[in-house]
């Protein structure tokens, strides 16, 4: 694999995602022509006279032909403007993008589970057949690609949550990086030094819980639990099979017999030929995530794309809508094509094909 | 020259009746699933999972022992066998001229006319778990029939015509695939609204269960929906199968002696594909009964008779009355697991060469 | 040409445990490794001579095991090494290997014992590229001698952080430069024209034969006393065959070490080797030197085998298949017989009774496990001919698919 190829074969990527971009958006907008209702329905009051539907109409520019009112939102798109919110009267992009970083949050906390649980579960489960371990790490995965994650939340706030008090049962904190900036900002190790040398733990713990990371990590451990098990389950199933699959094949033999110490011989070589197919499925089912995020934010009134999205929806927030299914949709996207890149790397035959 | 017009009438051009042909399993194949069954406890446990949960929903007014929409407010948050519960009712009494909250404690027992207890309206818990199991299996098993027609079809005519077609059907896929199922079928059911369709029941018909329900809901747009956001599996697989089959020896032999496409398609790449697809219809019918559930905890859906509603409903009294949430959702754990565990021995026995394809939330 | 004994094997079996039952792959096999030799086991696939290479390199997998006999390698300063610790596994200078711990047998794979395998391009990673695996062969042998025996590490000063940050980047901690060099100087000995450019090429992008020089120059990173090769050219064409056949020769007596090549092509073995071993049904049949087992073979089997060869120089001609199929050594099904009775054409009524193995002409280095080598052909004690196909005894089809040996 020469670095040209590569490189060739990220832009060809790269070209191909702005073309899916563009057919997400495209079909985004058809989304409200398709969909029965009039959006100004919605918006007039009930008792409203035709005239003043008709201004309404006018004035947010549903009376134009389709194909000018296309061409004017893709326009107004690649100006970073998604129109104004029908119920709210701000800028939809605005609410879009404050409500992002919450969802990302999430998404990247579950993805860390996932992986930091999974990979090492996958792999011991497969170089340990057949012992308890492994049984222990199928049941769970069967289980946990077989529960629906808002009940696994449920249940999750009923046991921690209600009944031990260890979590708080919904709402976000801080954002992560406020939350690292402020603990910075007023952590005191000589305070801490202090309460553990005269042994005040209860002082201790409180202090350390008012900590702005403590409380950001007390908010996001149950959602990023409750979003992340079915791809630990996911992950874990998908390495336990490829690990075994590796392992059983010729060259791990011949490095063995070239005296290779095991650790070599199952992680720089078998585990990470396993990871490149883990990485193509995991790129697929990334949907999955986005859209289990959704309803983990329904769960945990986390406030998120996916909870502007229903109150959208319910509202017939046309502007919103869309602007929230474009940025769903073409996070996908970009996520995927960097999946594909980091495959590529990992596996220089996929740059050959 | 392109012979399309079958593809576009399946039924009509008896693809059906061809697809029938089709699943006819070789002696092979059948040997296959009898060893992997024999060996496999957990294919065992599937296939009793699996059969337990088409038997509750087809005998779903036979089994239950309440009408299921009954309510009785008397009788509700009662808690299942065994779990006695001590309630709390806060009242406000005059005491000496001030007002006083008053806690009074008294027990609540659990009875053997509710065996799983009852929801906050005095609904009857098992009786609505039962009736779940309906709602689950027809959305499950119509959605994953309606997006592997779609999706096969589309699937095949990619794949076996390749270049233009291949091209532009793929690239639609590829938009479907940018949006999540669950993302998308929420927008498609909150934006078309939850129609439903009334289907009488045959045994309160038939006055076997008179104190039935005598109609069952089946949330139309739904089913309409799941099956269409998830096509893009079955066409991926149909597709990879044509591409792969297009090429062999005896399909260049077909064509040169004169077979239409439709022949070739129906009678060579079609059965060819089949293990496949079966198996990825397997996993379907678990991630979408997994998306009905999520599409109704999130309120949108047609019938109340589903468990990711019942769930919905539960949330709302966790602290008092934790079995209206968690009953439902272990019946859904139970019934995907059973459903996954099929779709495993299939995989194994069937060896089709694909993995971890099909979503869930 | 014959030097000391290297290896002494004696009585080794290897079992593998299926589903199917137990399967006798390799059956109380013996034979000498002398240094600087080329010994060559011949046999029909499914007759065990792969398993009995693995076996000795200890790289049989589960579900098999070796489950007895004695590898015994001569290695002074191994004895000395544990002798202490494990008295019973020394003897002089022989160290019995299935008695030491793993860890030590693991430290002689590279350094004592290595082995190039059947097909290349399976046995390279195909996504780390060829210099890179040849290299880290070399730096496993350099870390390690690096080190006392004792506590031979071959992961000094590589911690687990560095072991998964090369998991998931294909960064090289692990190889140093000069291990990287030295690759490059294993690929220009084994033959392969620039070999700085294509160290740096995957496998893939290597023909079959050039990737055959790789391994070799791989199994040559740790100086290995004895070079176990398991049908080394099988995979290849004639031409390149005979190129690697060469390579090996030419190296062999460079560096003079022991060559035991596995194969099924009795024109390879004519071509190579000093002494050889033939195998039928997890047994060696017949053993000794090659001029005293081509010229004068005893056992009907061997027989079998060369008469389908016309012209020793010639070295195309493969094995021509003899009536009938290797048996599949499933224990329940295993007669205690001669395994080649119901493929023999002399096969006698004395045969229904295992017989042992017995020295040819006095020779005590040609041997074999035949009635025939102890009298000659009684035409009245012979079976009749379709004495194993009797409907009591019909062979189960389904039971063909147990095959042990690649
Ligand atoms: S022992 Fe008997 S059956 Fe076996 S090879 Fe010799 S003659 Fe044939």
């Amino acid at each position: 694999m020469t670095t040209v190829s590569l490189g060739r074969f990220l832009l060809k990527r790269a070209v191909q995602g702005v073309f899916v971009i563009w057919g997400v958006v495209t079909v985004v907008f058809l989304l409200r022509f398709i969909t029965p209702g009039d959006p100004v329905t919605f918006i007039a009051p009930l008792d409203a006279s035709q005239e003043l539907r008709r201004r309404i109409a006018a004035e947010l520019g549903l009376n134009r032909p389709i194909y000018v009112q296309y061409l004017d939102y893709l326009a107004g798109l690649l100006q970073g403007d998604m129109g104004y919110s029908y119920i709210s009267n701000t800028e939809a992009s605005a609410r879009v993008f404050a409500r992002l970083p919450a969802t990302v949050e999430l998404a990247v906390a579950a993805t860390v589970v996932a992986v930091a649980l999974s990979i090492p579960l996958g792999v011991v489960s497969a170089t340990r057949r057949h012992e308890p371990v492994d049984y222990g790490a199928t049941l769970f995965s069967l289980v946990g690609i077989s529960t629906p994650n808002f009940w696994l939340g449920i249940m999750l706030v009923l046991l921690l949550a209600v009944q031990f008090g260890l979590f708080p049962t919904s709402q976000r904190g801080t954002g992560f990086l406020p939350a690292v900036a402020g603990t910075v900002g007023q952590f005191d190790p000589g305070l801490v030094v202090r309460l553990a040398v005269e042994l005040r733990g209860e002082a201790l713990l409180a202090y350390l819980g008012k900590l702005p990371l403590v409380t950001w990590l007390a908010h996001i451990t149950l959602p990023a639990v409750t979003l992340g098990t079915y791809f630990t389950a996911l992950i874990t199933r998908l390495t336990r099979s490829g690990m075994l699959d590796e392992l059983g094949k010729s060259y791990i033999r011949a490095s063995r017999a070239k005296g290779l110490p095991e650790s070599l011989v199952r992680y720089k070589h078998a585990l990470r030929n396993t990871l490149a197919p883990v990485i193509t499925v995991v790129g697929l089912q990334l949907g999955t995530l986005i859209g289990g995020a959704v309803i983990t934010e329904a769960v945990f009134a986390w406030p998120g794309l996916g909870t502007e999205l229903i109150r959208a929806i319910n509202l017939r927030d046309w502007p919103l809508i869309q602007g929230s299914l474009i940025v769903i949709g073409a996070g996908f996207v970009v996520v995927n094509t960097l999946v594909d890149a980091l495959q590529a790397y990992l596996d220089p035959r996929v740059v050959a094909d | 020259m392109v012979d399309l017009d079958w593809l576009l009438h399946p039924v009509a051009s008896g693809a059906l009746s061809r697809l029938r042909e089709a699943l006819r399993l070789s002696p092979r194949t059948v040997r296959n699933l009898r060893t992997e069954f024999r060996r496999s406890a957990l294919a065992k446990l599937g296939v009793g999972l699996i059969v337990c949960a088409l038997l509750v929903a087809a005998f779903a007014p036979a089994l239950a022992p309440h009408n299921p929409t009954n309510q009785n407010l008397n009788d509700n948050q009662l808690p299942p066998l065994g779990f006695d519960r001590q309630t709390t009712n806060t009242t406000s009494k005059m005491v000496n001229g001030s007002i006083e909250i008053v806690n009074e404690t008294s027990w609540v027992n659990s009875t053997g006319e509710h065996p799983l207890g009852t929801d906050s309206l005095g609904r009857d818990m098992l009786s609505r778990t039962i009736y779940g199991a309906r709602t689950s299996l027809i959305v499950g098993v119509i959605g994953t029939g309606i997006a592997a027609l779609f999706g096969v079809t589309v699937g095949l005519l990619a794949g076996y015509y390749s270049g233009r077609i291949d091209d532009a059907l793929m690239r639609s896929a590829d938009v479907m695939l940018a949006f999540p199922s669950l993302v998308l079928a929420v927008a498609l059911v909150g934006l078309i609204g939850t129609a439903s369709v009334r289907v009488p029941d045959p045994f309160v018909r038939a006055g076997l269960t008179p104190n039935m329900p005598e109609t069952f809901t089946l949330p139309g747009t739904v089913i309409i929906v799941v099956g269409l956001v998830n096509w893009v599996w079955f066409a991926r697989v149909a597709r990879s199968e044509a591409l792969s089959v297009r090429s062999e020896e005896y399909i260049k032999a077909a064509r040169a002696v004169g077979a239409s496409d439709r022949h070739i398609v129906t009678r060579h790449v079609l059965p060819n594909s089949i293990t496949p697809i079966i198996v990825l219809a397997t996993i379907q019918v678990a991630a979408i009964i997994l998306l009905e559930s999520a599409l109704a905890f999130l309120g949108f859906s047609g019938t109340t008779l589903s468990w990711g509603f019942d769930i919905a409903q539960g949330r709302q009294y966790l602290s008092s009355s934790w079995w209206i949430a968690t009953i439902p959702g272990v019946a859904i754990v139970l019934t995907v697991v059973g459903i996954n565990l099929v779709g495993d021995w299939l995989r194994d026995a069937l060896d089709p060469g694909i993995e971890g394809e099909g979503g869930g939330p | 040409m014959a030097g000391r004994d290297l290896l002494r094997v004696e009585g080794l079996s290897t079992r593998f445990f299926t589903e199917e039952g137990q399967i006798n792959a390799v059956e109380d096999v013996s034979f000498t490794l002398r240094e600087g030799e080329v010994f060559g086991i011949v046999g029909e696939s499914g007759s065990g001579k792969s398993v009995t290479a693995l076996s000795l390199v200890d790289l049989v997998e589960s579900p098999g095991r070796v489950t007895a006999g004695e590898v015994r390698y001569r290695d002074a300063d191994l004895a000395a090494s544990v002798r202490d610790r494990h008295p019973d596994a020394v003897d002089g200078e022989f160290v019995d290997l299935r008695r030491v711990p793993e860890r030590v047998r693991r430290s002689l794979r590279g350094p004592s014992f290595s082995m190039i395998f059947q097909d290349p391009m399976s046995s390279f990673n195909p996504s780390v590229t060829v210099g890179e695996q040849i290299a880290e062969a070399v730096e496993v042998q350099r870390r390690a001698s690096a080190n006392p025996r004792s506590t031979r590490s071959r992961t000094q000063g590589y911690g687990l952080g560095r072991l998964l940050a090369d998991t998931v980047l294909p960064t090289r901690s692990y190889v140093s430069g000069e291990s990287r060099e030295r690759a490059v100087e294993l690929l220009e000995q084994v033959g392969i024209p620039d070999p700085a450019d294509r160290a740096d090429e995957y496998p893939h992008q290597f023909s079959g034969g050039m990737l055959q020089r790789a391994m070799v120059a791989q199994a040559l990173a740790g100086e290995p006393d004895v070079l176990v090769a398991d049908e080394p050219t099988t995979a290849l064409d004639v031409t390149i065959q005979a190129q690697i056949l060469n390579l090996l020769d030419d190296l062999q007596a460079e560096a003079g070490m022991s060559i035991l090549l596995i194969t099924h092509n009795l024109g390879v073995i004519a071509r190579t080797c000093d002494r050889v071993g033939v195998m039928y049904a997890g047994e060696v049949v017949e053993r000794g030197s090659l001029t005293a087992v081509f010229d004068n073979p005893v056992h009907p089997y061997t027989q079998g085998l060369l008469g389908s060869i016309p012209d020793l120089a010639d070295p195309a001609p493969r094995l021509q298949p003899i009536e009938g199929s290797v048996p599949d050594l499933v224990d329940a099904e295993m007669d205690d017989r001669c395994y080649f009775a119901d493929r023999c054409p002399k096969a006698m009524t004395e045969c229904l009774d295992k017989p042992p193995e017995f020295a040819v002409d006095g020779d005590d280095e040609h041997a074999a496990m035949c009635v025939l080598a102890d009298h000659d052909f009684i035409e009245s004690e012979a079976l009749r001919p379709d004495y194993f196909e009797s409907p009591l005894e019909g062979a189960d089809v389904d039971a063909a698919e147990s095959e042990t040996d690649d």
